[in-house]
């Protein structure tokens, strides 16, 4: 009988297994060719891309700037669908909970391209929310957030938003709501009571939706290029720009390469921080 | 007190509220824009949102390019989500019901094309088949099989996510009936494994349709002049010249999706799809 699975097993594992490690390899190798440019690269395997890569502040600030855009958008987001989830989850009704929800999947389930779309007709200089901002007399100028940071950060949001809510949602409806009537009863008010009830229950919930976008936010193309006008300059809109643009298809693989190991790096450190976080908790309480 | 927990509450709504315009007007917005009769301007200006007069001018200027741009994508998000599914089954039953030791490591490593950006994706199977082709003279770059399989590569972990979470709520007990009632393995699997775990595979099968048809990424690199995707076509027409009659096609995808979407909340429920996001 257990063998009977095992065989099941195996040729699915081996297949998916093969692509993972043929295709991570070979493209981790690549990246330490010599890149002649134009789609050349040299014979020998050198570190010269690697040099290149962490010297040169063009590809450094590619990463930085990565970073600090990820974690906004997962603060922000954090801050935004907190409440959203929560308030779907404690809600009475179920059938409007379920209209809440609804309206979520299917933002979540248009297609990327789409949304960003529309988020360039309503957030463009000449867009819906400029034209209505100037019409109420509320600014004198055209707000630029298409074309920069700010319309990179709005797009991710837009991205991950949906997502958290669901993760957060899911959480939160298994505390049970008793625990929050007992706080409340013993006289917690109920700032109090959600900082010390339902939002350390949450916690775990917390960490791995923050850590689920941020690594999403670190690898987003769409929103990154699409609404940084080709001037935010975001690791993968840089890797993109590499092999497409410049045909560097060996540097393309060492910043691919540094991406990937970038997102594994923060997302170990991240569960490291959180388990001695627990584990201090534990002292204190 | 009591006009305090008003305040309070009409604050959360207005946050909750301001959320929800925020998600979901762009949709809308690219919706009504298509139909709006006002005329195109070079360049990056737009279609007015609300429209000015409706029409249907837009969706009879959709150049052919962009149906055929469609119906590869709808083409590889179904072979993504065929293949993903006929490999995520098996290796999701193996897992949860085999005793491979290792089998952690195994389900991690299964999931982990989800953990790898999948930009870095696209660029790995560029890679992977510039170096088949210079072995053996050809490539799958540029080819529609070579473009399926960075698909089928994203795809199924999904397949694997949502049947394995529904396989480990299983009842054992439901199989072990059947075996002592005499039906052989075969039969077992196919009247009472399968229609239970149908959902999961409903589920998965879907949400590797969705996240193949909206990758842009993968198709990046993978893509070629002859066999482009939808998503693909419009994020260049957006870097180059803009053409209204994207906004047209952009609006039969959101309707496609909304039907497909009404017609899984029939089968199989909205709480699995959202189990499986939750997984996912």
């Amino acid at each position: 009988m257990r063998a009977n699975w095992t065989l099941v097993l195996l040729p699915p594992m081996l297949f998916s297994f093969l692509l993972l490690g043929g295709t991570q390899f070979l493209f981790i190798r690549a990246g330490f060719y010599e890149d002649l440019g134009i789609g050349l690269m040299g014979n020998e395997l050198v570190v010269s891309n690697y040099v290149t890569a962490f010297t040169d502040s063009f590809y450094l600030d590619a990463l930085i700037l990565n970073i600090k855009v990820s974690s906004i958008v997962v603060i922000c987001g954090l801050l935004c669908a907190y409440p959203v989830a929560y308030v779907i989850a404690r809600m009475r009704s179920q059938q409007w909970a379920m209209i809440l929800l609804a309206a979520i999947v299917v933002s979540s389930f248009v297609t990327i391209v789409i949304k960003v779309l529309g988020l360039i007709i309503i957030f463009g200089s000449d867009g819906a929310l400029n034209q209505t901002l100037l019409a109420l007399g509320l600014i004198d100028e055209p707000l630029q957030i298409v074309g920069n940071i700010y319309g990179v950060v709005v797009g991710l949001m837009h991205y991950v938003l949906g997502f958290m809510v669901l993760m957060l949602f899911s959480v939160i409806q298994t505390i049970p709501r008793s625990l929050e009537e007992a706080a409340l009863i013993h006289g917690a008010s109920s700032y109090r009571m959600f900082m010390r009830v339902v939002f350390p229950l949450s916690l775990p919930g917390v960490v791995t939706g923050a850590l689920i976008v941020f690594n999403l936010c670190m690898g987003a193309f769409v929103s990154a290029a699409m609404l940084g006008g080709g001037k935010v300059l975001t690791l993968p809109v840089v890797i993109e720009r590499t092999v497409v643009l410049d045909l560097e298809y060996a540097m393309g693989g060492t910043l691919s390469a540094i991406l990937l190991v970038s997102v594994i790096l923060i997302n170990i450190l991240s569960v490291w921080l959180l388990n001695r976080f627990r584990k201090a908790r534990l002292v204190i309480t | 007190m009591r006009r305090g927990k008003f305040i309070r509450k009409g604050l959360v709504a207005a946050i909750v509220g301001s959320i929800y315009v925020f998600l979901l007007a762009p949709i809308i917005v690219v919706a009504g824009a298509s139909f709006d009769g006002g005329k195109s301007v070079a360049g990056r200006a737009f279609l007015q949102f609300p429209p000015s007069n409706l029409t249907f001018y837009w969706y009879e200027q959709i150049q052919p390019r962009l149906w055929d741009a469609l119906g590869v994508s709808v083409a590889v998000a179904m072979v993504a989500a065929i293949v993903g599914t006929l490999i995520g089954v098996p290796a999701a039953l193996g897992i949860v019901r085999g005793n491979l030791p290792g089998k952690t490591l195994i389900a991690t490593l299964l999931r982990a094309p989800l953990q790898i950006p999948f930009i870095v994706i696209g660029i790995a199977f560029l890679q992977t088949y510039y170096f088949f082709a210079d072995f053996l003279g050809f490539g799958l770059q540029g080819t529609f099989a070579g473009l399926a399989l960075g698909h089928v590569f994203v795809a199924t972990p999904y397949v694997v996510g949502s049947v394995g979470a529904t396989l480990q709520r299983f009842d054992v007990r439901l199989e072990e009936a059947a075996l002592s009632l005499g039906a052989d393995r075969w039969t077992t699997f196919r009247r009472i494994t399968l229609p239970i775990i149908m959902p999961g595979i409903y589920a998965g099968g879907l949400f590797a349709f969705m996240v193949s048809f909206g990758d842009v990424p993968i198709s990046l690199f993978l893509a070629s002049a002859k066999y482009t995707t939808l998503p693909l076509e419009i994020f260049h027409g957006m870097e180059f010249d803009f053409d209204a009659a994207v906004l047209a096609i952009s609006t039969v995808v959101l309707f496609g999706s909304l039907v497909v979407l009404y017609f899984i909340q029939r089968l199989v429920g909205l709480d699995v799809l959202l189990r499986t996001g939750g997984n996912g």
